[in-house]
């Protein structure tokens, strides 16, 4: 891995972005933040209202339907401005531990979130009557919304990937 | 008062002292601000879209401002006390830095703004509460606010590379790291690896 990064960081895209760095990396990673915003306001929204605790004037469908389209995108654009900064500093991302526990909860909490818009879908009324009461899909809720919380704390540990010890690559020299 | 001898003896406090030499709370208290930030922007921009006629704009302004505003608030606590705790811990540098003085005058015109939305468009809710979007003066509000509080995110953004860059940089201080929580011990040289676990 500590390869492939080096060979990254000589690739013509990380030339660019390194030789820019001053504001490119700044830039790019804001505008993750603000998808940041975008995604977690979207899935505590959605939660809140498995929770019943608002929106509860809308149904289930009406509310995924108004931050599904937007949870979709923003993590679009996260994907993308990720893709851009492993590119820019393939060292610090990649040889880190925080950086792929980050993308194993993130691969996790986008299945679930797919897989909920998936089956709200197909089983509109079941959920709507029946399963948003389950005391199971409530837990599932908090649940999902605390695997994105640790997706953040991770995204920041990146760069204080010491504080693993042995666990951090970024030790090992 | 002296505002030098004041930021001094934050830096000098035992919190500040302890945010300092603790591995582990800089980067946790770091992260709480970015959860904190993002549930702050991420709530705002969904009544911002709603006053600009975007989003959500079938449901009742009141009832979606009594659903989230009160979880803006919580969430903009947690980030204000998170941004106090790691303030203390450098207080002169932050106090002199460009991006953090930007930034805590663009806070203070979102109050503003917020401010000024109650005393417009705030007075006349009723008239327009099921309206697709908010008259003139809420739109302007809310364009304001968004245009503010992505400012607000560059700069906190840029703060953390004109000021605490050095310190991510630098050998990790000695102190508590993840191994010693597996294994109860001191790791006295600090992040080096003492049991040779390959993760990768």
């Amino acid at each position: 891995m500590r390869q492939f990064a080096k060979w990254l960081s000589t690739t013509f895209l990380s030339v660019l972005i390194q030789k820019h760095n001053s504001w490119v990396i700044p830039t790019i990673q804001s505008i993750h933040i603000v998808g940041i915003g975008v995604v977690v306001g979207s899935v505590f929204m959605i939660d809140l209202r498995v929770l019943g605790w608002a929106w509860m004037d809308q149904t289930l469908r009406q509310t995924t339907r108004r931050f599904g389209p937007w949870l979709t995108a923003a993590l679009g654009v996260l994907l993308t401005t990720g893709v851009l900064m492993v590119i820019g500093e393939p060292v610090r991302e990649l040889v880190t531990f925080s950086f792929w526990l980050k993308m194993f909860l993130v691969a996790v909490g986008t299945l679930i979130a797919a897989l909920f818009q998936i089956t709200l879908r197909k089983h509109e009324q079941r959920w709507e009557e029946t399963l948003v009461r389950r005391r199971f899909i409530k837990c599932l809720a908090v649940l999902t919304f605390l695997i994105w919380l640790c997706i953040i704390i991770l995204g920041r540990l990146i760069a204080y990937d010491h504080v693993w010890g042995s666990w951090s690559p970024a030790t090992k020299t | 008062m002296d505002i030098t001898a004041f930021l001094k003896s934050l830096e000098a406090s035992g919190l500040a002292t302890r945010i300092r030499e603790a591995l582990w709370l800089f980067p946790l208290i770091e992260s709480t601000h970015v959860i904190g930030l993002s549930l702050v922007f991420g709530t705002i921009l969904i009544i911002d879209l709603r006053l600009l006629g975007i989003a959500s704009t079938r449901r009742s302004f009141k009832q979606m401002a009594s659903d989230i505003l009160k979880w803006t608030w919580a969430a903009f606590a947690l980030t204000a006390l998170t941004g106090t705790l790691m303030f203390i811990t450098n207080a002169r540098v932050y106090y002199h830095n460009f991006f953090f003085r930007t930034k805590m005058l663009m806070l203070v015109l979102s109050g503003i703004n917020m401010l000024v939305f109650e005393l417009t468009a705030g007075r006349t809710i009723h008239g327009w509460d099921n309206a697709p979007s908010a008259p003139r003066a809420g739109k302007a509000v809310a364009a304001l606010s968004l245009a503010m509080w992505i400012g607000i995110i560059v700069m906190g953004r840029l703060i953390g590379f004109t000021t605490t860059r050095a310190a991510v940089l630098a050998p990790p201080p000695a102190g508590v790291n993840f191994d010693d929580f597996l294994q109860g011990t001191p790791d006295k040289s600090g992040g080096t690896p003492t049991t040779p676990t390959d993760r990768k």
